[in-house]
């Protein structure tokens, strides 16, 4: 009768799911929630670049005119430059009063302009808007372009301005780690724990194989990803209906996306599985199987930051799961879907393996 | 001051009881099983027959459980052959368990469920529906179903551990030091060893309690420092170390007036007579008539005595070996 200890798991360990499940109901129909407050904010803050006009001369050794809108708290403007939208290296190159300033075109390459107010009040400074020379540039859409922010985004042009870019960064974008680190914490106790609670003895006084007893215990985490797979759809769904975005991100797409991540969870689970039977500690295979999990991430994250180091990417099982190409591009990798399948068996198997040949501690 | 005379116990120690020819249920063979340099179980052979209990004496750490848990490949053995129904213990370990029942030294139960629902699953697992020796069993131990597994007190939860070992109707039960029930408990759990011997049923039972193996044992084998030391039939053990017996006169004796034949010691105590028969018992009895007494105690030499005398030999025997 395989199955009981599929359910005997879920019947001792509903308690735990259901508080999680709730967790990831409220986030996930949360995010999408706040996408219209966002995206009005972001809109605001985005039209403070057309408060800033920026006028290039014709050729090179001309005069640059900056101005921009006036604010009424202001006491004091400040303008710095820097040759990268992110401003990290920018030297300020004005303070005083006016709201217009003209100086040489002396450079040959991209400047950004930032302009702040200073306020009297409370002496903060708030930005009045980024310009750049370059004709047509949007600061804000190079932003996202920076190496940093695209070792998130894959290189992809996603807008915040859509819905499902603000969703794919905002809530794709880490919940997975969360995810990921709840099956890896259960996927390890659910074994270790009975190691550690001297529950294998009479366990395995059942006629029940070793073998039975990991692939058991590893469909268990299977319907586990899969309930939290579910409610995160119906959090998702659920919050795009509440702002009326539903058309706007496609339902097939949301469905894909969180059933394409099955293969990636089962992969962290089959790693739990792995090292619980190896260490038999609830502690040290936690510790293990987080590690892998945060290391496959950083291979990931660096691996986007520069082409040299593609190779990391390539061994991060999180590049396999390429949920932004369903969100954004509305492509399944079903190559990549099995290729985590398989790895998933296989470790598995080498989990089934081990166990064969361990003893099982008094 | 010598209890003991030479008789021989230990002579031929490791031999086996009058139960040649019979079915073999378990067939250990030099199994030896080390834990890196430690030496778990070494060259250890032993025979357990259908229908017998047989007990499974040592102190902690002489082996009984390393030898229990290689039976049941719950740990690999480093040498030697298991064999239970015929089958190799290892390869065959889930076919062996179909007819096995266990209770481990040392178990925990999955916490926060109904003691009914924990049994009735393991129940399932053992692909097995009726519920009926189960209720029985509960019954008769005074185990309440209803109660949760993780509100039991250490004697509640040895029930569960028996119940489980018990409730599928195996054809062998091996049970690892099942003591520790309160005394009018432990005398039920020794009935139902026993009827279950009289279902056909084997026991394989480790304990360190000796008067229980005494009390619920045909045979007996010791262990030692993960060596087997012997393997006697209960009741030819106890003929061996014989009774002692305990007289308290109102008048004054004479020890010598007791000394007969298989009387192998004699001592006077506070005024009392104490003596360890192995023989001749009637004599012993119409010497001690002669005299008006006021007191008797005809006991059985515990096992426990038995044992502490046989490590002390062993312990000189090495000291001298040094």
């Amino acid at each position: 009768m395989f199955g009981r200890m599929v359910y005997m798991e879920l019947r001792t360990g509903w308690k735990g799911l259901l508080i999680f499940g709730l967790l990831i109901l409220m986030v996930s129909a949360g995010i999408p929630m706040i996408f219209p407050t966002y995206r009005d904010s972001l809109i605001e803050q985005l039209e403070g670049a057309n408060k800033v006009d920026l006028e290039l001369p014709d050729e090179q050794g001309g005069m640059i005119t900056l101005s921009w809108e006036p604010l009424e708290a202001a006491t004091s403007y400040m303008v710095l430059e820097d040759n990268r939208s992110s401003m990290v290296t920018a030297k300020l190159i004005y303070i005083g009063n006016e709201t217009s300033i003209t100086f040489e075109k002396d450079f040959e390459e991209k400047r950004y302009y930032a302009v702040m107010a200073v306020l009297d009040e409370t002496s903060d400074q708030v930005l009045i808007g980024i310009a750049t020379t370059e004709k047509g540039g949007d600061p804000f859409q190079e932003l996202l372009k920076n190496p940093a922010y695209a070792g998130f985004t894959g290189g992809r042009n996603i807008s915040m301005l859509e819905v499902n870019g603000f969703v794919a960064l905002e809530y794709y974008g880490w919940s997975w780690m969360l995810t990921g680190l709840f099956i890896a914490y259960v996927s390890v106790s659910v074994i270790a724990s009975d190691f550690e609670n001297k529950r294998m003895d009479v366990m395995f006084s059942t006629p029940i194989s070793r073998r039975r007893y990991l692939l058991e215990k590893f469909a268990a985490m299977g319907v586990i990803a899969l309930f939290i797979v579910l409610v995160e759809t119906a959090g998702l769904t659920w919050g795009l209906a509440s702002i009326d975005a539903l058309n706007e991100f496609s339902a097939n797409a949301v469905l894909l996306s969180l059933i394409g991540c099955l293969p990636f969870l089962m992969v962290i689970a089959a790693v739990g599985v792995l090292t619980a039977v190896f260490s038999q500690k609830v502690r040290t295979g936690m510790g293990v199987t987080f590690a892998f999990v945060f290391a496959e991430f950083f291979l990931f994250t660096f691996g986007g930051f520069s082409k040299n180091l593609e190779w990391a990417k390539s061994i991060s099982i999180f590049k396999y799961w390429d949920y932004l190409s369903v969100i954004i591009d509305d492509l399944f990798k079903a190559g990549d879907f099995i290729l985590l399948t398989m790895l998933a068996i296989v470790i598995l198997i080498i989990g089934m393996w081990i166990f064969e040949k361990k003893d099982i501690p008094t | 001051m010598q209890i003991y005379t030479n008789y021989g116990i230990y002579e031929n120690a490791v031999r086996e009881g009058n139960v040649m020819g019979q079915e073999k249920v378990i067939e250990i063979k030099n199994l030896t099983k080390m834990y890196g340099n430690y030496v778990g179980v070494k060259n250890l052979s032993l025979t357990v027959y259908k229908e017998e209990i047989m007990g499974f004496l040592g102190p902690n750490g002489a082996g009984k459980t390393t030898t229990i848990r290689s039976c049941l490949a719950l740990i690999a053995k480093t040498a030697g052959e298991i064999t239970i129904f015929g089958l190799d213990s290892h390869k065959d370990a889930v076919a062996i368990r179909k007819n096995t029942g266990y209770l481990p030294g040392d178990f925990g139960l999955i916490p926060s469920v109904k003691v009914r629902s924990y049994l009735e699953y393991l129940l399932s697992l053992h692909g097995c529906d009726s519920t009926k020796k189960m209720m029985s069993l509960a019954q008769r131990l005074q185990l309440d179903l209803d109660r949760k597994t993780n509100e039991l007190s250490k004697g509640n939860k040895l029930k569960v551990g028996i119940v489980q070992a018990l409730m599928t109707d195996e054809d062998l039960i091996i049970l690892d030091e099942p003591s520790g029930l309160d005394p009018l408990m432990q005398q039920e759990f020794y009935r139902i060893l026993r009827g279950e011997k009289k279902h056909g049923k084997t026991v394989f039972m480790s304990s360190h309690n000796l008067s229980e193996v005494e009390s619920v044992c045909d045979r007996v084998a010791i262990i030692r420092q993960g060596q087997l030391v012997v393997v006697e039939d209960i009741q030819m053990l106890q003929e061996k170390t014989g009774k002692v017996l305990e007289v308290e006169f109102t008048d004054p004796f004479n020890i010598d007036e007791f000394r007969f034949e298989g009387v192998s010691s004699i001592r006077q105590d506070n005024g009392r007579l104490v003596l360890t028969i192995h023989e001749n018992l009637d004599s012993v009895i119409k010497a001690v008539s002669n005299h008006r007494i006021l007191n008797m105690n005809l006991k059985t030499y515990s096992l426990e005595q038995l044992f502490l005398k046989y490590y002390a030999e062993e312990e000189v025997d090495q000291g001298d070996d040094e």
